[in-house]
């Protein structure tokens, strides 16, 4: 029998997913694949949930704890410390406007809403995406440079639920949290600012919060990060497995989810902008 | 050059009808290439049911990328690859995962969970079988100690010696009572006193419940016995097929045997 070409070698496939180099994954048919493997992978993690629901499956606790320390609390001082600067800077910036044009109401108005529903949801997901998004991009890239993936291959367990399953969960949880957390350092210390040096009296701050937040809004502000750690979690997920087995692929995969993470986070958050109100 | 053996070749045994039900393994031209190198050049082996077979053959023959391709870690570039009569390939992903819960495997690179203890890493493959959580513990705990792993249960793999981490990678192997155990390397790590306890321990499991087992090895056949089967693999095809005592009485005649074999017993 003549064996074809080594270019035409299909990949393995294991538990419905392919594991296949990462030439496989160039070029716009290797984009597809890689969304195809996104796509799957969400699926796994849905339902690893579904099941644990109903109590099919076990939510593995130890790593879920793991994932909650270093999504959560690792980034905690970092978003507290950003947030708390943002809010600095918008507050000295808003009182040198106000010296000049008197609009308290629209200055305060634009930036509550820019920091509850772009800034910090950005900011979290960029902080998020570089902590815990590369994270687990280097856990996955790292569990198949070391052989490890194939150890949990024959043991029957499926990588995807295994290793992305309990951090996807843990940075959705984070990720909102950190987004009301960093909304409230950030406003807080603007007005505070505001309060401090420009004379801003507190009515007007608590009025500016209640008019520009609604209901909606409040929904966008929490729907963002949700959605932003959901996207960075599966480009993780993709860029660790399908790293390849060189160690160079680590770094590979840590830098290619990092790039993209962020660029994803922009244009969602553009599609967010421009989604019609209903 | 190939020389024939005096025994049946490997095409002929996979032609053969399986004497009892599907064959354990089932390989049918199976060719491989890696980086536009042919590895595999149409293997072809059945392994029954409660069979032993120990795959030989020196460095780069092709047995561990032939281990891969079984066990469904990389997918050949032609042929077939059955485990119990099915291509894991062509199944469904939940189908694949049950055929899976009947094979046991040790890699030859060794794949234990660095961020896992022992016995964390020996509970993984019973996750899918929803047995109780203290069912699990004691089926872990009982294959560790027929291992002489007991008191290990918390160190993390880094903390054992390479001889060790074998012992805990077989112990995984064999925690979920696999109908099929492929054991890539034999003797890594492993002392040939250790090699024939651990022979000792599968000869039971293949004669109580019926465990098939293929292993691969460069180094010895000290450990098998003389009735057991051996396969040869040379630059990716099978020189020699048969029993441990025919490849000794083939071996003095054919040169190629001879030369890959010296030594070796």
């Amino acid at each position: 029998m003549e064996p074809p070409a080594a270019s035409a070698m299909p990949p393995a496939r294991f538990h419905g997913l392919r594991r296949t180099p990462s030439s496989s994954f160039s070029g716009p048919v290797g984009w597809l694949a890689g969304a195809g493997l996104a796509w799957r992978s969400l699926l796994e993690c849905l339902a690893l949930y579904g099941n644990i629901v109903i109590g099919r499956e076990r939510l593995d606790l130890p790593a879920f704890t793991a994932a909650l320390r270093q999504a959560g609390l690792s980034i905690l001082p970092a978003v507290t410390l950003v947030a708390a600067a943002l809010g600095l800077i918008l507050g000295r910036q808003a009182g040198t406007v106000l010296e000049s044009f008197n609009f308290p109401g629209v200055l305060l108005f634009t930036i509550t809403y820019a920091v509850v529903l772009e800034l910090v949801p950005i900011l979290v997901g960029v902080l998020v995406a570089g902590r815990a998004g590369v994270a687990l991009a280097v856990r996955h890239a790292t569990l198949v440079v070391t052989g490890q993936m194939d150890g949990l291959l024959v043991s029957g367990i499926n990588p995807i639920r295994f290793v992305t399953g309990p951090v996807l969960l843990a940075m959705v949880v984070m990720s909102a949290a950190f987004v009301v957390w960093g909304s409230l350092v950030t406003v807080g210390t603007a007005y505070l600012w505001l309060f401090l040096v420009a004379d801003v009296p507190p009515y007007q701050l608590i009025d500016a919060v209640r008019s520009t937040l609604g209901p909606f809004d409040v929904r966008e502000a929490l729907a963002k990060p949700f959605v932003f750690a959901v996207v960075i979690a599966l480009i993780a997920t993709v860029n660790g497995t399908i790293a390849g087995r060189d160690p160079e692929a680590i770094g590979e995969a840590a830098t290619r989810t990092m790039i993209a993470a962020v660029s994803s986070i922009l244009l969602i958050d553009l599609l967010f902008v421009l989604w019609p109100e209903a | 050059m190939v020389a024939r053996p005096a025994s049946v070749s490997a095409s002929e045994r996979a032609a053969e009808p399986a004497p009892t039900g599907l064959p354990a393994l089932g390989l049918s031209g199976v060719f491989q290439h890696v980086a536009g190198h042919a590895v595999l050049n149409g293997v072809s082996l059945s392994v029954q049911a409660k069979e032993s077979v120990l795959l030989i053959g020196r460095n780069g023959a092709g047995k561990s990328l032939l281990m891969r391709l079984v066990l469904g870690l990389d997918q050949p570039s032609a042929g077939q690859v059955r485990l119990f009569g099915e291509e894991l390939s062509r199944l469904p992903s939940r189908r694949a995962r049950a055929l899976r819960r009947r094979v046991g495997a040790v890699l030859q690179r060794g794949s234990l969970l660095d961020g896992l203890t022992v016995l964390e890493n020996l509970l993984l493959p019973l996750r899918a079988t929803r047995m109780p959580r203290a069912d699990m513990a004691r089926a872990a705990r009982l294959v560790m100690t027929q291992l002489q792993l007991d008191g290990m249960e918390n160190h993390l793999p880094r903390a054992l010696s390479v001889g060790q981490r074998r012992r805990v990678e077989l112990a995984r192997a064999l925690v979920h009572r696999p109908d099929l155990l492929i054991w890539d390397g034999l003797t890594d790590g492993l002392d040939l006193p250790a090699v024939r306890e651990i022979f000792a321990l599968l000869r039971a499991e293949m004669e109580v419940r019926g465990l098939t087992v293929v292993a691969t090895d460069n180094v010895t056949l000290e450990a098998i016995l003389p009735e057991e089967r051996v396969v040869v693999l040379d630059r990716g095809r099978v020189l020699f097929d048969g029993s441990r005592s025919a490849l000794e009485a083939a071996a003095p005649s054919q040169l190629e045997l001879r030369y890959l074999l010296q030594g070796r017993w």
